[in-house]
């Protein structure tokens, strides 16, 4: 009798569910404070005017509306449903960053599922069959040769063999299985029949291999080896006559075998096919469902770059928008951390040359200056700052061949043509000025 | 009867692939049909779950500093309109809505309401005096009167019935015309 040792697996397995159950938070027992509750709710919400933010990393003013708004109905007394429930009812389902539990959306949430369950099941079913086709052949002790086996046992196993030959038929007749593959199924399976039909003094090999040491045979081998006689119509054939059935075709149990599991490994590729499907709709639902930078565990630890470039971002938007001062106010804490950020100073000295230039203020426009220079110095190859020093120049200083220069370098940067056509008018006019001709770029308006 | 003879039946079982993929390929020849046959839309009328829903509450100060409070008068539809000074769509409408309201304030069925979104007041109000909006302007200073109506972005459009239900949102640039159709339909499938 072997040992059973407590499967590696299980343990494994223990632990993990262990793990996820701590991970969860379903044990903790301190209820969540205020500011944990309004940034979990914050967290699941689209910003209304942004593109996949969510209100909690979001500083538009539309997602610091719905933050005030958030924390005002927490203060009412409201749940996390009636908060979602509320912001639902005004701008849609789609505020919500996971997609609605009903209507077509329900299926993104119940195809993972599904697939997992019918992969589940089918690798169930899968390794059920096996079992059941093993087993009793497994039955016999290993390297004992042959063993009188108990009356009982016998007639199950002649049970066994006569329903398997049913199978074979009815696998065959459904077109699963090649003429040769039938053939040699039916004969080691009607090899076996008549081996137990001698009075069980020959076990079966349990997998075609000889069930004793070397040199041993198995009924069933000499019999395929010699090319015994089909005994006859066995009971199993059923209504499909075998007349044309060659008896005696030489057939191994080897050979036999994979024949045998061709249903299964149908069975089992679509398991996989499946069980694939259901993780890629789950991967992809999840990484969708994450916030730049968000990890695994729902934390949001944006790398110093991606903070970096979503700042610049939320500046340029602004900046479009009109935001001039709150524009100013991003790139400037870009700044205060990475003073060499090159596309801040760019951004920041032409907003402040701006401002300056509105606003008669000669010191402004010197800083101006300083930060374009120093982006320029740092990025040579930005048609930006090229485009921002040159209309300095022309407005400023009335510099138009200083302009010129810094509008060459412009054009040799491939900027794009809407920028170009926004800078068409300075452009003509410090060529104009200067005397030298347009470039056919900018057109002659 | 001989082995091959048997394979008929297998045969025949292979043809359930066939058709599951004519099946497969019927349903998406009608789902791409049913797409490409739909007609256009010439207004960017959106769905809100606003719509047909009664219309929050709108009020408050306006730019000139009175006090305002959404009329319910019998027959009278009002269009409530976001706007920001920035905004290039707002300033491709505005002469539509500055005709809209000349001519609907002779007729006295509807009337206009502007609300001031995500920019200052000061700029506001210059523009609605450059574009000569005569109509109330809410200034909506923290965005609360756009979080109740669930505005992403301007130009966002309301058209309220006197019912005070909402009947349209849009959410592009409107037209006197678009705006004439909607109220024209509404009036239609309430009477």
């Amino acid at each position: 009798m072997t040992r059973r040792t407590f499967p590696l697996w299980t343990a494994l397995g223990a632990v993990l569910v262990v793990f996820l159950i701590i991970g969860s938070g379903v044990l903790s027992s301190s209820p969540p404070t205020v500011a944990q509750r309004a940034y979990a709710i914050e967290s699941v919400v689209r910003c209304p005017s942004c593109e996949d933010l969510s209100v909690a990393v979001s500083s538009a003013p539309t997602a610091v509306t719905v933050r005030t708004t958030v924390r005002q109905l927490i203060a009412e007394g409201r749940t996390d449903q009636q908060i979602e429930g509320y912001l639902v009812a005004r701008y849609g389902s789609s505020i919500v960053l996971d997609p609605p539990a009903s209507g077509w959306s329900l299926l993104v949430w119940l195809l993972p599922l599904l697939g997992g369950a019918a992969a589940l099941v089918m690798l169930g079913v899968v390794l059920v069959r096996r079992r059941t086709a093993v087993s009793p052949d497994a039955q016999a002790p290993a390297g004992r040769g042959a063993v009188p086996l108990d009356p009982v046992l016998l007639e199950e196993r002649r049970r066994f063999l006569t329903k398997s030959l049913a199978d074979a038929d009815a696998e065959y007749l459904a077109g699963d299985l090649s003429d040769q593959d039938y053939l040699n199924l039916r004969q080691r399976d009607l090899v076996r029949l008549t081996a137990l039909g001698t009075g069980g003094a020959a076990v079966p090999a349990p997998t075609g291999a000889p069930a004793g040491g070397a040199g041993m045979h198995t009924a069933s081998e000499s019999a395929a080896e010699t090319g015994t006689p089909d005994p006859g119509e066995a009971p199993s054939t059923g209504n499909r006559s075998p007349d044309g059935i060659p008896a005696g075709a030489p057939a191994s149990s080897n050979s036999g075998r994979p024949a045998r599991r061709h249903r299964s490994w149908w069975f089992l590729g679509g398991a996989v096919a499946a069980f694939g499907a259901a993780l890629i709709v789950a991967v992809t639902l999840f990484v969708s469902d994450r916030l730049p930078g968000q990890t695994s565990s729902g934390s949001i630890s944006l790398s110093q770059g991606q903070q970096v470039e979503q700042t610049l971002n939320q500046a340029a938007t602004l900046e479009n928008q009109g935001q001039l001062g709150q524009a100013a106010q991003l790139y400037q804490s870009v700044l205060n951390n990475h003073p060499d950020n090159e596309v801040a100073l760019a951004q920041l000295g032409w907003l402040e040359y701006q401002t300056g230039r509105q606003g008669a203020s000669a010191s402004l426009i010197d800083d101006a200056r300083a930060k374009l220079g120093r982006a320029v110095k740092l990025d040579p190859g930005d048609y930006a700052v090229r485009l921002y020093l040159g209309t300095v120049l022309l407005q400023q200083d009335g510099d138009a061949t200083g302009a010129v220069e810094q509008y060459r370098q412009f054009l040799a940067d491939n900027p794009p043509a809407a920028v170009v056509q926004q800078a068409a008018v300075e452009l003509r006019a410090a060529y104009q000025q200067a005397g030298l001709p347009v470039p056919t770029q900018v057109g002659t308006g | 009867m001989t082995v091959g003879a048997g394979l008929g039946a297998g045969r025949a079982n292979r043809h359930t692939a066939r058709w599951v993929a004519i099946g497969v390929l019927v349903v998406a020849a009608g789902l791409i049909a049913v797409l490409a046959t739909r007609p256009p839309a010439s207004v960017a009328e959106v769905q809100s779950p606003l719509v047909g829903n009664l219309a929050p509450p709108v009020g408050g100060v306006t730019l000139t500093g009175s006090r305002y409070e959404l009329p319910r008068e019998p027959g009278m539809y009002v269009v409530v309109n976001f706007f920001a000074s920035w905004c290039e769509p707002c300033q491709q409408e505005g002469p539509e809505l500055v005709r809209f309201q000349y001519e609907h304030s002779r007729s006295g069925d509807a009337s206009m309401v502007s609300v001031v979104f995500d920019d200052t007041a000061s700029a506001a109000r210059t523009y609605q005096s450059t574009l000569g909006a005569s109509w109330p302007t809410l200034a909506d200073p923290g965005g609360a009167l756009a979080l109740s109506f669930g505005v992403r972005a301007p130009p966002s459009t309301f058209v309220i019935a006197p019912d005070g239900r909402v009947v349209a949102y849009i959410v592009a640039p409107v037209t006197a015309a678009d705006l004439d159709r909607i109220i024209a339909e509404a009036k239609a499938s309430r009477a």
